[in-house]
């Protein structure tokens, strides 16, 4: 697969070849600019290939009608660097408007998300607004928020950005959490410390290209 | 729920800049009041034009030193052509009198140096169809005796130049009035997704549907789209009550009074028009700002 930006005067990804199993935690590394982040963008299918497929379970993304992607979207949670979570809701807010944009009711929230949020480990900090949680918390509550609707996929766009070690490790923990409750990983960093201590599926990309897709791996 | 939220965010968004909102309501009214008046208006010119025509005469006046003959024969020719509905003769002194009805209040000397003697005799004549004036006049125009064939439909055209005038002018400024309430839609709409951006972006990030995403923003439109529509009736509503069937009432001579039932029916007219070109506005704004 290939994606090239209008403009950009070589590929972003260049002849990807990539599969990822039901169930897998897969890092995807490289340096600023190597194309990293355009995979989440296409697997969320925020941008389509220049060339081949996307396929995200069983699904050709790339030539999906505009209209099927919200439904697709909700098979798919997705944490990003920010958290980007709603300053002016409660984390139980946060989440609980996840489900509601999509139509579940408000019954299913009271049921559900003090669920999710005690599983995060939120349990007791439900009311609280972002501006009253660490960065850690607060990417709890983006996680929460991602794996409310329990989506078969959780993808990461370094989701330890902007965290510290030590609460990047427990942010680690609780995606790995995820993992075996059978939900594909895929994470997008570059925080060498966390790929090493993970021991992961690790996939290289430099300048848009797969240099290295190893089991188990290091951070090069 | 869901339709509680919908309300709920449309409600918020229009409050929240609400001199922005303030402002589109006014001018979607001042643009539908003058789209109203002159639908009201077009309404009335078609019936104006029938009443009109219905008194309007051609009269061909005769000459002073016109013979009986003369008079006879023009008589006959009247009465067999097939143009002419019905006719009457009017003499010197009927002349004079309708002459005197006319000006003794405005212009009593005028009345005073005036002689029956002075004014013509004539022939008052009701066309079947006004507008075949041309063919009378070519016909009788230079007949023996005649002295001049006039043509009062010549001022109901002048009239109905001017209101038609009227019109255009009224139905280009409610044009213009409409370009900027338009624009101020589509601002507003900028404005309430910009600010609501995060939330945006989280509901496409999580799969709201896109009707769900958009609908509180038409809403916002629709909304604004009515009140000014509402506000654009009451105008009118006040314009028939307070000015035609007040000060303006003498108008009546010239113009055909305008129905309430005409008036009434302005406000699902404009709430139509208002509420449908409002979320088209609106919809169109959100396909360019929440792409993706």
């Amino acid at each position: 697969m290939t994606k090239t930006y209008p403009k950009a005067a070589r590929p972003s990804l260049d002849d990807v070849d990539v599969a990822i199993d039901k169930g897998e935690f897969v890092f995807f590394i490289g340096p600023s600019g190597s194309g990293k982040s355009t995979i989440i963008k296409l697997l969320l299918r925020e941008i389509t290939p220049t060339r081949g497929r996307v396929v995200v379970n069983n699904r050709d993304v790339g030539s999906m009608r505009s209209w099927r992607i919200p439904t697709f979207r909700r098979s798919i949670g997705c944490v990003f660097q920010d958290f980007r979570l709603l300053p002016n809701r409660t984390a139980y807010e946060n989440v609980a408007f996840a489900l509601e944009v999509i139509g579940r009711s408000q019954s299913v929230a009271r049921r559900v998300v003090p669920e999710v949020l005690e599983l995060v480990g939120l349990g007791g900090k439900e009311h609280r607004y972002p501006h009253e949680l660490s960065g850690g918390e607060q990417q709890r509550v983006a996680v929460a928020r991602a794996f409310v609707n329990r989506p078969l996929v959780l993808l990461a766009d370094e989701p330890t950005g902007n965290l510290d070690p030590d609460t990047s490790i427990e942010i680690m923990r609780l995606l790995d959490r995820i993992n075996r409750t059978g939900t594909t990983v895929v994470m997008v960093t570059h925080d060498s410390n966390i790929v090493n201590q993970m021991r992961r599926r690790v996939i290289e990309i430099e300048s848009g290209r797969v240099v290295r897709d190893q089991p188990r791996g290091v951070y090069g | 729920m869901r339709g509680r939220y919908v309300l709920s965010e449309a409600a918020l968004g229009l409050w929240r800049n609400v001199t922005m909102t303030i402002a589109m309501i006014i001018t979607m009214a001042v643009s539908l009041a003058i789209l109203g008046a002159s639908g009201l208006m077009f309404m009335q010119v078609d019936k104006m034009r029938d009443l009109y025509y219905a008194q309007v005469e051609v009269r061909i006046f005769l000459a002073e030193d016109v013979t009986e003959e003369e008079r006879a024969e023009l008589d006959a020719a009247l009465a067999a052509d097939p143009l002419v509905d019905s006719y009457s003769f009017q003499t010197s002194e009927e002349a004079y009198e309708e002459f005197r009805r006319l000006f003794e209040e405005d212009a009593p000397d005028l009345v005073e140096v005036t002689t029956p003697e002075r004014l013509p005799e004539s022939f008052q004549v009701h066309l079947t169809d006004p507008e075949q004036f041309a063919v009378i006049d070519q016909r009788y125009g230079s007949a023996p005796g005649v002295d001049e064939v006039v043509d009062q439909a010549g001022l109901v055209e002048q009239i109905f130049s001017i209101l038609n005038a009227a019109q255009t002018m009224a139905l280009l400024t409610a044009a213009i009035m409409a370009a900027a309430a338009l624009m101020l839609v589509g601002n507003v709409i900028q404005v309430a997704a910009y600010s609501k951006r995060r939330e945006v972006a989280v509901m496409k990030l999580v799969g709201a549907p896109n009707w769900f995403i958009q609908t509180p923003f038409v809403l916002e439109a629709v909304v604004a789209g009515l009140l000014g529509a509402l506000v654009a009736f009451a105008a009118l509503v006040a314009g028939k009550a307070f000015l035609l069937d007040g000060p303006l009432e003498p108008l009546t001579v010239l113009l055909t009074p305008v129905p309430w039932r005409n008036v009434l029916l302005t406000l699902p007219a404009l709430a139509a028009i208002g509420a449908v070109v409002s979320a088209i506005t609106g919809w169109i704004t959100l396909r360019f700002y929440l792409k993706k």
